[in-house]
């Protein structure tokens, strides 16, 4: 990963960055933070992506662009993760057969559940510690509904959902309550 | 020219993250691909980055710069496992394991070699053996540590000490390990039992040896025979707990036939306490005089006689019944052999 702290490239004498103890310890914390959600960055890039499998390099393109280039991944660092997602039957990959026999990669259909419940997760998560840091969090409930019991995304353009697939949990008279869904 | 350059610059960095990446990645042929991936990548941004759309030597050495350095790469690949007090919980029972087993076999060799000694009287040695067993330990413990905390750095997988038809087997069983611990645990706990057969083969090793004169020396010599021959008997069956504890899990038929041979062991000890039982005028009583404060055996007085023979009879049926147990265990492995 490549922290903000990192990037820093003039630094001011008298600044704070200047002191070698600040920067390493700023740094480090930004690597933790970074290595958390890289792996959960990566999985919504492959689910979001317009195209069925994507290759390591697109993935990388696409994650600078929609992070606004905030979420930086050490480029060669990118394949260990997927590697390990892989390993993990998160991911699936396929390699080219002719021409640069590149190989690309897309979500199993365990991988989808997995994302869904940890994308639930972390959007929760971001909107419970959004008021510590005084910022707004959105988390668009009029697209998705996230599970009262296991806090599981789930798309709320699937009408014959009924059920939370991870939890088991009656969604649709929750949604009926909410009045999300017509009876 | 230009593009040999090109591609003398991308082969040298992937040569140089070939050699960063962790030797169990190494031994594989997977390693090939993540070169090959790594390649591909260099090649794509470096197309990107010149504006012509064709490589050049510049844009590739940025798209190099990019990919980060050889160790950043290597290292996420070693970032393998769940981190548990310097070894990876992966690990950590093979860890447990190694140490019992390696400990179990020094202590082993040691006790056997000053049995040998003992029976061809050379008794001098009986010390350095106990000494040797604590320095063999201490660097055995120093050197399994070391080795699988190295391990654990270089993110290590059991499997990746296993062969490929190991590997196979394992993944054409899922589930083999759960099912294996849910209806095996039950019948023994290795660890229990290697620190009870460590037990039993120090306190074998004391009554052989008798390492404190000044109580051994005031017995009758017939009566440390004795705790001579009972200390055989005890090691051997602290021996046996040990196997079993190191055969773990696995081999029911193999755990049967050890308490077989410990019900044996067992019986075979009754004959020293018969033994003893028909002698209590060599059985020690130890009592300090005063105001001397020496330490002096008086020996058990003749009234005591038959409370002593009792004691040892109770002893008897003690040792006899505790075979029961065994006799049991064999009965009940029976079931996990299916």
């Amino acid at each position: 990963m490549i922290t903000i702290i990192k990037r820093v490239k003039e630094l001011g004498s008298n600044a704070l960055i200047a002191s070698r103890e600040f920067r390493d310890y700023v740094e480090k914390q930004e690597t933790e933070i970074n290595r958390g959600i890289s792996s959960l960055c990566i999985l919504s890039t492959i689910m979001q992506s317009k195209e069925k499998e994507l290759h390591g390099y697109k993935i990388l393109k696409d994650l600078t662009e929609k992070t606004n280039e905030m979420l930086v991944i050490e480029e060669g660092t990118l394949y260990p993760i997927l590697r390990k997602l892989e390993q993990d039957n998160i991911i699936k990959s396929r390699r080219e057969e002719s021409g640069r026999k590149r190989k690309y990669y897309s979500m199993t259909e365990y991988g989808k559940q997995v994302f869904n419940h940890l994308a639930g997760f972390y959007s929760k998560l971001t909107e419970a510690i959004a008021p510590l840091f005084d910022v707004k969090v959105d988390l668009q409930q009029d697209k998705y509904f996230y599970c009262p019991m296991c806090a599981n995304k789930i798309d709320l353009s699937n009408t014959e959902l009924k059920f939370c697939t991870i939890c088991g949990f009656n969604i649709e008279q929750e949604l009926i309550e909410r009045g999300l869904r017509n009876e | 020219m230009s593009e040999k350059e090109m591609n003398y610059k991308i082969k040298e960095y992937l040569k140089e993250v070939k050699n960063k990446l962790p030797e169990w990645l190494k031994d594989k042929k997977e390693h090939k691909e993540i070169l090959a991936e790594l390649e591909d990548h260099i090649w794509s941004k470096a197309e990107e980055l010149s504006q012509t759309g064709q490589p050049t030597l510049d844009s590739v050495q940025i798209a190099i710069d990019h990919m980060g350095t050889p160790e950043s790469i290597a290292k996420e690949y070693k970032r393998r496992g769940t981190p548990k007090v310097y070894i990876t919980e992966e690990l950590w029972p093979y860890y447990k394991k190694v140490i019992s087993g390696v400990f179990s076999l020094i202590i082993l060799i040691t006790v056997i070699v000053q049995i040998v000694n003992l029976i061809f009287g050379n008794l001098e040695t009986i010390w350095d053996g106990i000494m040797g067993i604590q320095i063999g330990l201490l660097i055995a413990f120093a050197v399994i540590t070391i080795v699988f905390v190295a391990l654990s750095m270089e993110g290590y997988f059991p499997e990746d000490f296993m062969s490929k038809k190991e590997l196979e087997k394992r993944e054409k069983e899922p589930g083999r390990a759960v099912e294996k611990e849910k209806s095996l645990k039950p019948f023994i706990k290795p660890l229990g039992e290697i620190i009870g057969g460590s037990l039993g083969l120090i306190f074998g090793v004391f009554l052989i040896v008798q390492p404190l004169p000044f109580i051994f020396s005031i017995m009758d010599i017939e009566f440390r025979l004795f705790l001579q021959f009972a200390g055989i008997f005890i090691i051997a069956e602290g021996v046996l707990d040990i196997i079993r504890g190191l055969i773990g899990y696995r081999q029911p038929l193999a755990h049967q036939v050890i308490h077989a041979i410990t019900v044996g062991v067992k019986l075979a000890s009754i004959s020293v306490v018969i033994l003893m039982m028909n002698r209590p005028d060599i059985f020690p009583i130890l009592v300090v005089e005063q105001p001397s404060g020496v330490l002096t055996n008086i020996g058990l007085a003749p009234g005591f006689y038959g409370l002593f023979r009792g004691i040892a009879g109770l002893i008897i049926v003690i040792v006899a019944l505790s075979t029961i147990d065994n006799f049991y265990k064999i009965y009940k492995l029976e079931s996990y052999k299916k």
